[in-house]
């Protein structure tokens, strides 16, 4: 049962994003909107640990926050609006927020 | 057939309301009998701590709480191995019987739950 994984704290500041990168089934997907758009940072540890994810793995960020913090992103992110974002939620079998 | 449901307890026991919030979910849950689990990740594992003085900070007692768990019918109880030996608590008596979990089960555990609540 695939799961999206939604993160909303910056990495460089909370183990979050590295605890949810441990247990990240081959099937899951991980959502970034918040702060945690920061953990795509060109030349961050946490931008390349993203990279390194398996392809099967699905990578997606919310417009409007990476828009509101001026970041280039990787090629495999998928940028998604809020129907995206709930269109997402309803595709995957479960929804965790690392609140 | 309700939902199972793994509650994910990642804050340490006096940061904020998290960690009561995560058992009082647990507890009730447990007390109508629904299928749920609970594991201890990151600071989380902090919790289960024994000769922990809440009241030296104006705090409840969780122990009690947590020791409850089994009680409600909720004995599906688990602890991050990794969690566990960055702190330095890989040989440290815990507060509670649980079964302590590497990184590739806890991925199958959260694989096996209908729906997941981290906190």
């Amino acid at each position: 049962m695939a799961t999206l994984h939604v993160l909303s704290h910056s990495p460089f500041s909370d183990s979050r994003l590295s605890s949810c990168l441990r247990l990240l089934g081959p099937d899951d997907g991980l959502l970034l909107c918040g702060d945690a758009v920061y953990a795509l940072q060109p030349g961050s540890a946490q931008c390349l640990a993203l990279e390194l994810m398996p392809a099967s793995i699905g990578l997606f960020a919310l417009e409007e926050d990476l828009g509101a913090r001026g970041l280039n992103v990787p090629e495999r992110l998928q940028v998604v609006d809020y129907p995206g974002f709930v269109e997402l939620s309803c595709r995957f079998a479960k929804v965790n927020s690392w609140l | 057939m309700p939902q199972s449901l793994l509650i994910i307890s990642r804050q340490a026991p006096w940061a904020g309301p998290s960690a009561r919030e995560a058992l009082d979910i647990a507890l009730a849950g447990g007390a109508f009998d629904l299928p749920l689990a609970m594991l201890f990740l990151d600071d989380g594992v902090f919790q289960l701590l024994p000769g922990q003085q809440p009241a030296t900070v104006q705090q409840k007692d969780l122990t009690a709480n947590l020791q409850a768990l089994p009680m409600f019918g909720v004995e599906a109880l688990y602890v991050a191995e990794r969690s566990l030996q960055e702190r330095g608590l890989q040989a440290h008596p815990l507060n509670l019987q649980a079964q302590v979990l590497d990184d590739s089960a806890l991925t199958a555990l959260l694989d096996r739950y209908d729906q997941v609540i981290t906190l």
